[in-house]
């Protein structure tokens, strides 16, 4: 072994003989199976048919259970920001991680964070930040609006109560995604510490949010800001994230408001500040799509109507697709008008320029697309400033009615004029730029307010007036003062024909259908030039985004010369135009809107040109006869409802004649939905016959669903196939025909082929042609029916959503904006302005940029209220019970309320029981009087908002089941009577009822005693009035007490209150209080409830026990041996005289004796005892003596029995060990 | 609360108001009914279908002015359940099924309702002609499953009236939207040849005349005769004929006449009956459209409370019915149709122009069925 190591035998392989066989044959074959099944069959045979059932199944229900109900992905095209709410805890560092976040994604700095902050983030994405405070009202109005939710935490200081009333809020609204976010951590100073709140914090919002819940750490502070890298991380979390559709935010519209501007009328408030304001809202719309002139409800204010919807040019939009990856300086946009940054700020008829005290070109020059036209703005308003102050003085030198104010309502003559606004929020002025003069008139067309309907027309004249007599102010000024009392008599005068039927044509609009063709034929071009004029308004103002200016006008005025010789030509454009359908004609009216309203610049000149073109092209017209049916049915969209305004607005004075009564007529005609065939069809006729011949299978196909043709296609697809019994092959016919062909051509090319070559290489094109065809479809036919194959119930499903989504994204695809709105809508992620009419002034008097303004649409009768059944139960947390009829605040739908809640119980056979108080720990049904929300929806309530409370807020949730009063609340009422006369088993009860007639509806119902003898009510008795006869199954005790139990239905009381929190003063927004419950009203007032008396504790009063005298017989006396025998007991008398003894009065000899022999005694006694205690203690020691010889005598003695016994010991063994070894030899 | 009601003038469309009314939940006022009438105020048969209103819907709240012609209504849930209604004889059951028909898909329980009356008459569509255009219709827009039906127990001719009628039809929470542009060609047409209280040869006769037309186009027709004796023959004499085309794709179109109420007007004769209706039932091809005329309406209604899907529909010629329908509905829901005339191309021989009617629905949810 040293060294030497002995060397293994090597394997040695068989190169020969079956091993190596059988190795070279898997070798060869395992190669061509790999496949474990086809290799090793046995192994995957099926071993049992349940276990494979089993797996089956599993394997399935796996499956499935990934599937989720499909939906038609209705998402637009280009979203709206993403609503992130920031929430915490007071101090947790909120407007800083705003801040941060806001920094990170646009290089800019913010101060107070005020309202929502719009800003661009990515190329896709846009982020609207807002923040929550701790006011329980803001938290459930922003729960309900956000997509997602970065919840602050202090790390230091842990969880606080609003987080969790947060996290329940959005449980219960739809749960949005939810980022945790810890700060505070630098607060630690021991790293273990700080690991294991880290952990702990990780853990408890898990079980809040979801498994693996997203939480960040914000470790620490660099100059008050977060650390760069850390806001960073979390900003490309926020851009990645995706969202999954919320129930209600996507079946219904909503807007958080970023803006809100009061319209109202500044004389009107002067003279009463109390009045209703007219106010419009601006935001983004998400959800779903806005119908104008819908309901919405602003939570903490109420419901309103709104008044009119524009959807404006985004001021904040993404940057238009560019193939990049990251966004430049231009296109990091921040907008947030409330926290007063945005810049340069376009409304429908104003532009707000932002202008920090010294920094007035620098911000303009930040401001790039609108510099110039900024610019221009500011330059023009000067000059018309000057203009209007001019006119002013020259015509009504001492009239101080036309002032500025007025005269921009009225006439709208004016340029821009610049109002100081004082804003109240940013505390400084604001320069507000008004454009009164071609804007308002936009306005007042695009619009569908009454008002700017009535004014339109007329505007639209003076215009043109302006536009023809451009210096002369005096005259259109007195035109403007006239304009309201006679506005027919200009109609008359100063329109132009056209002008002049467009009255008309509003009215006849509403006329009957039958006679509409005709009308139609007829107003056509009118109505078609009207309506461009309206939309060349709308048209500017989406084109170049509102700011339209003097200079626009003035450009297209220099350009008219130039243009004027096109004019023919667009004229003829749109002539041809309104052959066409609606749709078509609205698409192509932006184009000659521009040469329309030069035309009408031109004024009165105009119209004559091309009289005769005009002339042919309407009998052209008429030969056609297609009505434009929109117009038929609809009438001018844009104005629908002005014509009967107008027909008022004008009654003042004047009256239009029209034609009413076939109108009138129309209105009470046959109700009938019959359409009576047209009479010129003479079905007799031939030609008529055969107009409808292909109606019919047995006419004539079109080319792709012709029987012959699809026969044929087949034919040449399968076609061919062999006959596997006989193995011929039969060639497709057409193979045959395109061999035959082919040989034909061989045959024509080898006659000719010198002169038909190029045909030759057209048919071979031809040829090649029909083969990609023949692929194509080929391709198209294997693919549908491979995916045939294993296409389920859901993929089929799938498929259709994604068509139908494609279909929604297609039909208006090609619409502009502004008819599209009118289709299907405002959509989501459009910037639209809300104009809302009679908000209460507290709405703007109070208003604070910190709390969210919500406009939430609502459905079809969500404005209704009525009777609502609910699922409820008491929150785990809330520390008390609720009580029937305690008023309780709902958040439900978009609406925070008051209301008051019936709770009940369904019992077993279906009866609905009043309950007292809702169940500790179990579901309840609640009955409430409140708005009309669809079922299932999720609600929850507090028992108030006012105010922070130490414990847990949220009193209930639940879920809405059932929309009316369809189950009755019973409450039980036991009616109590005596009996009076009692014969075997009947009785008369009296005391029950008051009258006969009471009984008798009683009459058979089944009473019971409190005993429990059952019994039956019989027939009323006349006297006493309420008795009755009764039978029982016993007889009856006058002393028994007979009940009937009954059940009373209890009706919902009827308050609906909502919560008005937005419209109280700033800083008390968070002090709503709505109706006491009666506890709160009894405290507060100081009013107890006088107890039952019965109820009552007293003083527990035990009179002392008194015992009679045992008495013993004298029979069992004499008995009794002595000793049992009772003794005399009454206490001795008074000793007999002469057995008293007298006492004795001592000597003073005697007394000295006494004395001696006391003092003698005394010093004898203590001798004795003191010999007592020496003898005592001489006794003890003898004792301890004693116990100490017994000890070692003991142990003596133990000692002697252990030696004893080890010798006995010793003996025994011997002896049993000899006995072991045989007992012979011992013997 | 802020939700302002609606107010119109006259009793012209008085249905359509109520109609949709009941389903957006807006509340109405109708003023001014024949309020220059000689005998004002409502009729007997429109207060009859404010009644029917009434037996459908929990907590409506009606209220009629002494002389009848102001009318308020705020409309309550739809309840739904059994109903039974007797129908004023001024008007056809077709009349009061026409706003069942509407209102059946969103009530809370599933409808059985018995109506009673004129079963056909010439005024509305007859029970005959909905149940064969309207019901397959709707299925179109996923209201179909057990108990959809319409059943013709008794007949009733106008103006004795007798006739009876059940309709049952289940709930649905959302409808579909539909894509219903081809209306592909005419495979068969079947139909109806009814006669009360006359001799039975009359419905044979009316086949025969008919058959006479139609036979020109396509051979595969077959119309049954239905004649109704004793208690289901209603109370009047009458015959007519109802006419429906079906589709390759399933949609149909129906034509429908019937013999003048006893009384009133000459009467017609058989032969004449049958051929005049197979013109119009050419004439309603003539029209076309995936949906036949008198069924626009509830068509469009359907489109409009779908879901915010965009559905299609090609029509024929809008009646004028249809075109204040379509008015109401922009005033009740905000909706507004894009309408598109199609015009056949000159070789085709396919009657007159279409319309492709187009909108995205409003996602009307049925507030009134219960969760569970």
């Amino acid at each position: 072994m040293d060294g030497k190591v002995k060397e293994q035998k090597r394997h040695q392989q068989k190169h020969s003989g079956p091993k190596a066989e059988r190795k070279k044959l898997k070798k060869q074959e395992g190669s061509t199976e790999e496949d474990g099944r086809k290799r090793n069959p046995k192994a995957f045979s099926v071993q049992s048919a349940v276990r494979m059932a089993k797996t089956f199944h599993r394997s399935q229900d796996i499956k499935t259970k990934k599937h989720h109900i499909p939906h038609v992905d209705r998402t637009p095209l280009e979203p709206p920001p993403i609503v992130i709410v920031v929430v915490g805890p007071p101090k947790v560092g909120k407007s800083t991680l705003i801040r941060c976040l806001i920094k990170n994604f646009t290089r800019q700095k913010l101060g107070d964070i005020c309202g929502p902050v719009t800003i661009v983030s990515g190329k896709k994405r846009r982020l609207t930040f807002m923040e929550c405070n701790n006011d329980i009202n803001t938290m459930i109005d922003l729960a309900k609006v956000a997509d997602l939710v970065l919840m602050l935490i202090d790390a230091s200081f842990g969880f606080e109560m609003e987080t969790f009333e947060f996290l329940n809020i959005c449980q219960v609204h739809g749960f949005p995604r939810i980022m945790g976010v810890l700060t505070h951590l630098d607060s630690f100073k021991n790293n273990k510490t700080l690991r294991k709140t880290k952990k702990n914090l990780k853990h408890r919002f898990w079980t809040e949010v979801y498994q693996g819940a997203k939480l960040f750490y914000l470790s620490g502070m660099v100059y008050g800001e977060y650390q760069i890298q850390e806001v960073k991380n979390l900003g490309r979390f926020i851009s990645v994230m995706k969202f999954r559709p919320l129930v209600w935010q996507t079946s219904h519209p909503y807007v958080l408001v970023d803006r809100m501007e009061d319209l109202t009328d500044p004389e009107r408030v002067r003279t009463d500040p109390k009045c209703d304001r007219t106010v419009s809202l601006y935001g983004y719309l998400r959800g779903t799509h806005l119908k104008n002139k819908g309901q919405v409800h602003i939570p903490g204010v109420g419901d309103f109507q709104v008044a009119d919807v524009n959807f404006l040019p985004d001021p904040c939009a993404l940057p238009e697709a560019q193939k990049k990856r990251a966004l430049n300086e231009k296109e990091r946009l921040l907008y947030a008008p409330m926290a007063g940054v945005g810049g340069v700020v376009y409304d429908k008829d104003a532009v707000y320029i932002d202008l920090p005290a010294s920094h007035v070109n620098q911000q303009q020059e930040e401001v790039r697309p609108t510099t110039e036209l900024v610019q221009s703005l500011i330059d023009t308003h000067a000059t018309l400033d000057a203009k209007m102050a001019a006119s002013k003085v020259s015509l009504f030198s001492g009239s101080a009615t036309l002032d500025s104010t007025d005269v921009g309502e009225h006439s709208g003559e004016e340029g821009p004029r610049e109002e100081c606004v004082w804003d109240p929020n940013t505390q400084r002025k604001r320069r507000k730029v008004v454009f009164t003069e071609k804007e308002e008139e936009d306005v007042s067309g695009s619009s569908d307010d009454d008002e700017d309907g009535d004014v339109d027309s007329e505007d639209g004249d003076q215009e043109e007036q302006e536009e023809d007599e451009d210096e002369d102010n005096l005259s259109t000024f007195l035109k403007d003062a006239r304009a309201e009392s006679d506005e027919t008599e200009k109609t008359v005068t100063d329109a132009p024909p056209a002008k002049k039927q467009k009255v008309e044509g509003g009215k006849k609009r509403g006329e009957e259908s039958a006679e509409v063709p005709a009308f139609a034929d007829s107003e056509d071009d009118l109505e078609m030039s009207e309506e461009e004029s309206e939309e060349e308004g709308e048209n500017v103002r989406a084109g170049d985004s509102g700011h339209c200016s003097e200079e626009d006008e003035e450009e297209s005025g220099d350009d008219d010369d130039g243009e004027e010789e096109e004019d023919d030509k667009e004229e003829s454009e749109d002539e041809s135009m309104e052959e066409d359908d609606a749709a078509g004609a609205t698409m192509k009216k932006q184009t000659a809107s521009e040469s329309e309203e030069e035309e009408e610049e031109q004024g009165g000149l105009r119209w004559k040109e091309g009289l005769q073109q005009k002339a042919s092209e309407a009998f052209l017209r008429q030969q056609k006869a297609a009505p434009n049916l929109r117009k038929l049915v609809y009438g001018s969209v844009v104005e629908a409802d002005d014509s009967d305004d107008e027909e008022q607005e004008l009654g003042g004075l004047f009256r239009v004649s029209r034609p009413q009564n076939s109108k009138k007529s129309q209105a009470n005609g046959v109700d009938s939905s019959r359409f009576d065939p047209d009479a010129s069809h003479n079905w007799d006729l031939e030609e008529m016959l055969n107009s409808i011949r292909d109606c019919f299978v047995t006419g004539k196909w079109e080319e792709d669903q012709d029987a012959a043709t699809l026969l044929k296609e087949d034919e040449e697809l399968y076609g061919d196939f062999e006959d596997l019994e006989t193995g011929k092959v039969h060639k497709g016919q057409t193979g045959e025909q395109d061999q035959a062909e082919n040989s034909e051509n061989d045959e024509d090319d080898a006659d000719d082929d010198d002169n038909e070559s190029l045909v030759k290489v057209d048919d071979d094109e031809v040829q090649k042609k029909k083969r990609l065809e023949k692929k194509q479809r080929l391709k198209e036919r294997f693919n549908a029916e491979y995916d045939d194959e294993d296409a389920t119930y859901f993929d089929d499903l799938k498929e259709e959503m994604q068509k139908q989504a494609e279909l929604n994204r297609a039909e208006f695809a090609d619409v502009d904006d502004e008819t599209r709105v009118q289709y299907e809508g405002f959509r989501p992620g459009m910037y639209v302005r809300l104009e809302i009419s009679s908000l209460p002034c507290e709405f703007v008097t109070n208003f604070d940029p910190h709390y969210p303004i919500i406009l939430g649409g609502l459905g079809a009768s969500e404005g209704n209220v009525g009777y609502l059944q609910m699922r409820l139960k008491k929150h785990r947390w809330y520390h008390r019970i609720l009580k029937t009829r305690d008023p309780l605040i709902l958040s439900l739908g978009w609406r925070r309320f008051q209301t008051i809640p019936l709770y009940h119980i369904e019992d077993h056979n279906g009866r609905h029981r009043l309950l007292k108080y809702t169940p500790q720990h179990m579901h309840c049904g609640a009955s409430i009087w409140g708005p009309v929300t669809p079922q299932g929806t999720g609600f929850l309530a507090v028992q108030s908002v006012a105010g922070t409370k130490a414990n847990f807020r949220i009193a209930a949730t639940g879920v809405i089941l059932d929309l009316d009063k369809s189950v009755t609340i019973v409450k039980k009422l036991k009616l109590i009577g005596y009996p009076y006369k009692i014969f075997k088993n009947t009785s008369f009860i009296k005391g029950m009822f008051n009258t006969v007639l009471e009984v008798a509806k009683f009459e058979g119902a089944s009473v019971r005693t409190v005993s429990g003898v059952r019994g039956q009510i019989k027939k009323a008795l006349s006297t006493p009035p309420g008795a009755y006869r009764a039978t029982f199954e016993d007889r009856l005790l006058m002393s028994d007490v007979v009940f009937l139990r009954s059940w009373y239905p209890v009706s919902v009381p009827q308050l609906y209150n909502p919560v008005t929190s937005l419209l109280l003063p700033a800083g008390q927004k968070d002090s709503w209080a709505g109706m006491r419950t009666l506890g709160q009203l009894k405290h507060d007032l100081g009013i107890r409830n006088k107890p039952n008396t019965d109820s009552l504790y007293k003083p527990v009063v035990r009179a002392p026990r008194h015992f009679n005298r045992l008495h013993i017989p004298k029979e069992l006396q004499k008995a009794l041996p002595f000793k049992s025998k009772p003794k005399q007991q009454q206490p001795k008398g008074k000793t007999p005289r002469d057995l008293q003894r007298p006492s004795v009065i001592r000597e003073p000899h005697e007394k000295k004796v006494a004395a001696l022999l006391l003092a003698l005694s005394t010093v004898h006694n203590h001798k004795r005892k003191k010999a007592h205690t020496a003898q005592h203690a001489k006794h003890k020691e003898f004792l301890q003596q004693k116990e100490k010889l017994e000890e070692a005598k003991l142990k003596r003695q133990k000692e002697a029995r252990k030696k004893l016994y080890r010798i006995q010991g010793q003996v025994d063994q011997k002896k049993s060990r000899s006995s072991l070894k045989g007992a012979p030899q011992d013997d | 609360m802020a939700s302002h009601g609606l107010a119109y003038d006259g009793c012209n469309f008085f249905r359509q108001r109520l109609v949709l009314s009941t389903l957006s939940g807006k509340r109405v006022k109708i003023k001014n009914i024949r309020s220059k009438d000689d005998n004002p105020g409502l009729r007997d048969f429109e207060a009859s279908l404010i009644r029917l209103l009434d037996k459908v819907t929990n907590g409506s709240i009606i209220e009629i002015n002494q002389t009848g012609t102001v009318l308020f209504y705020q409309p309550g849930l739809l309840y739904g359940g059994s109903v039974e209604h007797d129908c004023n004889l001024q008007r056809s059951v077709g009349y009061y099924l026409e706003a069942l028909l509407m209102l059946a898909p969103f009530m809370k329980t599933s409808l059985k309702a018995t109506l009673r009356g004129v079963t056909n008459d010439p005024r509305d569509p007859t029970v005959d002609m909905l149940k064969s255009t309207a019901l397959p219709l709707m299925k179109k827009f996923g209201i179909d499953g057990e108990g959809f039906d319409l059943k013709v127990v008794k007949r009733g001719m106008a103006p004795g009236g007798g006739g009876e009628v059940v309709f049952t039809c289940p709930v649905r929470r959302t409808i579909r939207p539909v894509q219903l542009t081809d209306p592909a060609k005419i495979k068969r047409i079947r139909g109806v040849a009814y006669s009360v209280r006359v001799s039975p040869q009359m419905a044979n006769r009316i086949v025969e005349s008919a058959r006479g037309v139609l036979n020109q186009f396509i051979p595969d027709i077959y119309i049954y005769t239905d004649h109704m004796k004793g208690a289901n023959s209603g109370k009047s004499p009458g015959f007519g004929l109802t006419l429906v085309a079906e589709t390759l794709n399933g949609s149909f179109l129906s034509a429908e006449m019937s013999s003048m109420p006893q009384g009133q007007g000459d009467p017609k004769l058989p032969e004449d009956l049958g051929r005049d209706c197979a013109k119009l039932l050419l004439e309603e091809v003539h029209r076309g459209g995936c949906v036949d005329s008198s069924n626009q309406s509830l068509a469009l209604l359907l489109m409009t409370l779908g879901q915010q899907d965009v559905s299609k529909v090609l029509l024929g010629p809008l009646s004028p019915y249809t075109i204040e329908f379509l008015r109401h509905i922009r005033d009740f829901f905000q909706l507004m149709f894009k309408i598109e005339v199609q015009k056949p191309s000159e070789d085709e021989r396919k009657g007159g122009d279409k319309v492709l009617m187009t909108c995205v629905g409003v996602g009307y949810s049925n507030i009134n069925k219960t969760i569970k």
